[in-house]
């Protein structure tokens, strides 16, 4: 009974089309997540600036973006970028999840801007630096540290919700995945494709985790960093 | 705070609804260009390639084999004799998976210049986008388990039916089940992809897979069999944005020329279709 | 007809109710699969701050396993792949989805429970003792309430994130909120007025916790963590 059930899965495991539909898939989430999480550090930096900032009709918008975004499912956003927006399966992703990490990293931006105490900024002050030369030399580099840990746990996360594309047609990993299980569709094969594409997964993300985690010297408890 | 906030957020969603509704804007209507050629070619011909969206999960149709990366088919044949007459050349296509939910909003916005995905004509769909004639006749068939016990659409009758989403196999079942006079009720659930409803039927958490037959034969399998019935006609047509008349146009020219001077029955007979 | 033209917005509030329908399977399954996660998370969290070797590597093993997947392929695996090993135990999409959110969120309420109980100095509990506290009384008096001042923020928010993953059953057809929007939206092409009401459905749902999380975070700041 054993033997009927390997003799199956190893079938399957000696076509190289397993791994190059989950390779072509791997790809394609690796670019996702990466476009997102640059285009979404670009955008929630100007959104935490917005959300701070000293005019009220640009940090009221932010705020109301953020709060919006934040409490509505991600596949949401997705499925209206795509139907409504009309993008591409691909970009469509893209917009969507960066949508929603910008207004997290609007958060975690802000955060790491915050941690650099004021004292910092009245002793260059008083060495002569301008207020963008504190913000070069002394404050970004600093906070930019901070700001790794939390950033690449987000970075997890869009991995992850990259998943989701799926329903909007992305041939991401997931559903390069389950379009396998159409062509090996015995018992252990589908199972044995989906522990697959678990297996990756963990593999990028749990590798990424532990960097992040040596980074990080301590568990923090804010909103922004244990993550969805 | 709160309510400034509740309100800031109410007029957000207003917002994006009004912007949407100032964009959808007014329907551009065809015109004829100075050399008799209407604006919506023109178009194509400026961009020198014809985008076609197809399926790549339809054995014969459109298919994407796993070993060679390519996508082929009936329907890709189809664009390509599209693209030779607007264009001059056949291998000026860009080929787009779609899928049943995806078609109809990529040619909404541009996207696509025409769907050739086994999109079946419907009156409704007549009021959303342009069709061309049929180039095909399919039916809705019924893919189960061979050791399920079910026959026919009379065995339906409290058993869960995997759909898809946007397809109008649902439609088809009940106008059919109101033909045959049977007093039976399905339960259906949609899902968003062909593989995930297969995938679905596998592990028997529906009983069956309906949609058009030629669909159905990719994910057939050696457990799995095609139910000889077969019902509600499903015209193939060929779509493109609603108001793009000069391709539609186009589209009928080459579809009965096709016919007449054979070209049609030896594709046909290619993909192994009658 | 446009994407956001009168016509659709009046088709898609006239589906209200079916609107409804789904919200309210929405709420069942979040509510339960919370009370799930809640279970499994102080069980392993416990755990993970145990004095045992093995039972801190089970913890972990659990913890990282379903923090570094996808929510959706651990759907798949229960819906599809659960029922391929046991045909005849097959379990309601709803409990699929209870389980699915429960044993996801569960990890990482998890690391709030560690995280919670690890705040705890053991020399509070000495000093409670000292002063001729009983545990019990010094459990209820000293520890758990500074436990949960710590704690509370961080779980108010995995609700807040549990709910909007309950979202997931729209993937296996599992009837919530999520699914029958996106259901009537393709079924008539009405995309755009329809995503926007369910959209207000789940904020509606979800802000409420969320300025509830962000108040108790003020006040934990203010009182100041142990």
């Amino acid at each position: 009974m054993l033997d009927w059930m390997g003799s199956d899965v190893i079938t399957m495991l000696k076509d190289p089309v397993i791994y190059e539909a989950l390779g072509r898939g791997l790809q394609l989430t690796l670019i996702i997540a990466l476009v997102t999480i640059v285009l979404s550090f670009i955008f929630g930096t100007l959104l935490g600036i917005a959300r701070f900032s000293k005019i009220p009709v640009l940090s009221q918008a932010a705020t109301a973006y953020i709060e919006f975004v934040r409490n509505i499912p991600l596949l949401l956003i997705l499925l209206f970028c795509y139907f409504v927006g009309g993008l591409q399966s691909r970009d469509a992703a893209i917009v969507g999840l960066t949508v929603f990490t910008s207004s997290l990293l609007a958060e975690v931006v802000r955060g790491g801007l915050n941690s650099i105490g004021t004292g910092q900024w009245e002793a260059a002050r008083s060495q002569g630096f301008n207020y963008v030369q504190i913000l070069r030399y002394v404050v970004l580099p600093q906070a930019v540290v901070k700001m790794i840990p939390p950033i690449v746990s987000q970075f997890v996360t869009v991995i992850k919700d990259s998943s989701f594309a799926m329903t909007i047609g992305a041939f991401e990993l997931m559903y390069e995945g389950v379009i396998l299980t159409g062509q090996y569709w015995k018992a252990t094969q589908v199972i044995t494709i989906y522990i697959l594409i678990a297996l990756i997964y963990f593999v990028i993300n749990f590798t990424l985790s532990l960097l992040s985690r040596k980074l990080q010297g301590k568990l923090s408890l804010g909103r922004g960093t244990i993550g969805q | 705070m709160k309510k400034k906030m509740h309100v800031l957020v109410i007029a957000f969603a207003l917002v994006l609804s009004v912007t949407a509704l100032v964009g959808c804007g007014a329907k551009k209507a065809t015109t004829t260009g100075a050399n008799g050629v209407s604006s919506d070619i023109q178009k194509i011909k400026d961009a020198g390639v014809l985008k076609v969206g197809v399926k790549v999960d339809v054995p014969n149709f459109g298919y994407k084999d796993p070993k060679t990366n390519k996508i082929d088919g009936f329907e890709i044949d189809l664009a390509r004799q599209l693209a030779k007459r607007i264009l001059g050349d056949e291998s000026k296509i860009q080929l787009e998976p779609v899928t049943a939910k995806t078609r109809g909003p990529l040619l909404d916005n541009g996207q696509l210049d025409v769907v050739i995905a086994t999109f079946t004509i419907k009156p409704e769909r007549l009021l959303q986008w342009n069709f061309s004639d049929s180039y095909y006749t399919d039916q809705v068939g019924i893919l189960v388990k061979k050791d399920s016990g079910i026959t026919g659409l009379k065995d339906l009758d409290g058993k869960k039916v995997g759909v898809a989403q946007g397809a109008t196999t649902k439609d088809a079942i009940e106008a059919e089940i109101a033909a045959q006079k049977l007093s039976i009720k399905p339960n259906y659930l949609e899902f968003a992809t062909y593989p995930e409803i297969n995938a679905a039927l596998e592990s028997g958490r529906i009983d069956a897979f309906s949609v058009d037959k030629s669909i159905l034969t990719g994910y057939l399998s050696s457990d799995k069999v095609i139910l000889a019935e077969g019902f509600a006609p499903q015209q193939y047509g060929i779509a493109t944005k609603k108001g793009n008349d000069g391709i539609t146009k186009e589209c009928n020219t080459m579809l009965k020329e096709m016919t007449a001077n054979g070209e049609m029955t030896t594709l046909l007979k290619k993909w192994n279709l009658k | 007809m446009g994407p956001f033209s009168l016509q659709k917005w009046q088709a898609s509030l006239s589906n209200f109710p079916m609107l409804l329908e789904g919200l309210g399977v929405t709420l069942i399954v979040a509510a339960t699969g919370l009370a799930l996660a809640m279970i499994i998370g102080v069980v392993f969290g416990v755990l993970s701050s145990s004095h045992w070797k093995v039972a801190r590597f089970f913890a972990r093993v659990y913890v990282e396993f379903f923090q570094n997947t996808p929510l959706l392929i651990q759907v798949f695996l229960l819906y599809n792949a659960l029922p391929l090993i046991a045909p005849k135990a097959v379990i309601p999409v709803t409990v699929v989805g209870v389980m699915g959110v429960g044993f996801y969120h569960g990890a990482y309420i998890a690391e709030v429970v560690r995280a919670g109980i690890q705040s705890i100095h053991q020399g509070q509990i000495e000093a409670a003792l000292s002063q001729g506290f009983s545990y019990i009384q010094a459990m209820r008096h000293v520890i758990i309430p500074q436990a949960l001042r710590v704690v509370l923020p961080p779980l108010t928010n995995q609700a807040v994130v549990l709910i909007k993953n309950t979202s997931i059953l729209a993937v296996i057809a599992g009837g919530d909120l999520m699914y029958r929007g996106d259901s009537y939206a393709g079924s008539v092409g009405n995309y755009g007025p329809t995503y926007v009401v369910v959209g207000l459905l789940y904020f509606a749902l979800c802000y409420p916790l969320a300025v509830l999380t962000k108040k108790l975070e003020d006040r934990s700041e203010v009182h100041g963590n142990a």
